[in-house]
């Protein structure tokens, strides 16, 4: 398995700019966190443009041939491989 | 008591939050008891309001505005007999209006007597398609669920409490509605997407999480109407009904853009291009035995629902102090099918934190949607072998 603990902070960092941008904080995130829950701060527009800024930073599309699933930060950290 | 309209049916409830969270249940003699303010007009905010309104505005027969944004409107008087005039989101600019006659708007309601049913209103209480959800589970008897003002988290949150079956959104709403809910079950026995074009995994997805519930999207416009439901579980549409036609509607494609001629159309909307064929600006392509949407002849693109033109974004974008050139593409993604980012060459010597500020400032009156969401600062802009700027769709 992967280790996604340097995917997962660069989703935090991320994150915390568009949220930023928005002129809210964002609390702690941990894997389990979920994106659209409420308990973020964040709308489907906001998780579109993580999206779009985690292409754009790690030339990775894991998107490239559809939905995939996912709901946590985790989750969507595990779609991606640093390493590659 | 005031009289029950013909189009509300007597088992009809309306279950909406609150401030706070709360909720609250109105049958027809808490509507017709809520005040009404005068002039035509109302805040359609929540569907309460629009509802009590609606029926105020038959009996008084007179025309009302939904008005979806806060404060008086501006050049409205009531036209004279009931109709109901919409306020299209339109991205830029004053948004437009459209008047509906109301026996029309009737007249596309389907389904008899539904009483078991409980809707989710995922749409605007003052769009088209949430109207339509409105008057569907007004005239079936079924129960509505509302949370005005709420996200896609208070909808899914309201949904598993209220049990709802029946639920109508674009696929933008869809995908996030899913995230939103995890694995978590609902009893849906009925699932509609329209307002964009759907794509195949989210179709899958839906089926695979939703087995027992009837799947359809939808292809209408403002101009064309309803135009067909597909109900196969499949994206785009048969190929078949190019030739056949479907549902009382004929189709044809002319240079790679697919006509219509409809009883259901606006024939004084704009897009007739004779004989009563009526242009859609949609471009489709065959795959197989399916005819496929693939995008927009006027450039607009579909970010969560809402047709945004990045060109009109793009000159805006170099109306802002500090910016030489501007490029402004759709980008693709798996939430809101489409999001806009913009390319920005600034003016030699300026203040990066001052540039994204100005833009930040010339884009605030746009509608989220059409708000470039990435900027990215560059010495130039690539044009393309035509010398125009490569605008086509990132995928």
């Amino acid at each position: 398995m992967t280790d996604t603990q340097p995917m997962l902070a660069v989703i935090a960092e991320e994150l915390a700019r568009i949220v930023a941008d928005k002129g809210e904080t964002l609390p702690p995130l941990t894997p389990n966190s979920v994106f659209l829950g409420g308990e973020l701060p964040i709308d489907s527009l906001d998780l579109a443009t993580l999206l779009v800024v985690l292409e754009q930073r790690t030339g990775q599309d894991p998107f490239r041939a559809g939905l995939r699933q996912f709901t946590t930060v985790g989750e969507l950290a595990a779609l991606y491989d640093l390493a590659a | 008591m005031l009289e029950r309209p013909s189009w509300l049916h007597p088992a009809f409830r309306l279950i909406e939050g609150g401030e706070g969270a709360g909720w609250s249940e109105f049958r027809w003699s808490d509507l017709a008891a809520m005040p009404q303010s005068p002039g035509g007009v109302v805040r359609a905010d929540r569907a309460s309001r629009v509802l009590a309104a609606l029926a105020a505005a038959e009996r008084a027969g007179v025309g009302l505005l939904l008005s979806r944004r806060d404060g008086a409107p501006r050049d409205w008087t009531a036209p004279p007999g009931f109709s109901v005039t919409l306020e299209t989101s339109g991205t830029t600019g004053e948004p437009k209006r459209v008047r509906h006659d109301f026996n029309r708007l009737r007249g596309r309601l389907r389904g008899g007597p539904d009483e078991g049913a409980r809707w989710l209103l995922a749409y605007e209480a003052g769009a088209f398609a949430g109207l339509q959800v409105i008057l569907t589970a007004a005239f079936t008897g079924a129960a509505l669920v509302s949370v005005p003002g709420g996200g896609v988290a208070d909808l899914a949150q309201a949904a598993r409490r209220h049990a709802v079956t029946h639920v109508s959104g674009t696929p933008s709403f869809w995908r996030a509605f899913l995230m939103a809910l995890g694995s978590d079950a609902l009893p849906l026995t009925s699932i509609t997407l329209g307002g964009e074009a759907v794509d195949q995994p989210l179709l899958d997805r839906l089926a695979a999480q939703f087995p027992a519930a009837r799947l359809r999207h939808i292809y209408a416009s403002t101009e064309a109407g309803a135009v067909f439901a597909v109900a196969d579980k499949r994206a785009g549409f048969p190929v078949d009904w190019i030739e056949q036609g479907v549902d009382g509607v004929a189709l044809r494609l002319r240079d790679g853009v697919l006509e219509l001629r409809s009883p259901r159309a606006m024939l004084d909307g704009g897009g007739v291009v004779g004989d009563g064929w009526l242009n859609t600006g949609d471009l489709v392509e065959r795959r197989g035995d399916r005819m496929e949407f693939v995008g927009r002849l006027d450039g607009l693109v579909n970010v969560g629902g809402v047709k945004v033109s990045p060109e009109a974004v793009e000159r805006r974008l170099l109306t802002a102090p500090g910016v030489a050139d501007a490029l402004v593409t759709a980008q693709a993604n798996p939430i809101t099918g489409f999001l806009l980012t913009a390319l920005v060459v600034p003016v030699p010597n300026s203040d990066e934190a001052e540039l994204r500020a100005a833009i930040r400032r010339a884009t605030a009156d746009l509608v989220p949607a059409a708000r470039p969401r990435v900027i990215t600062l560059t010495d130039r802009i690539p044009l393309g072998a035509t010398g125009k700027k490569g605008r086509k769709a990132a995928s």
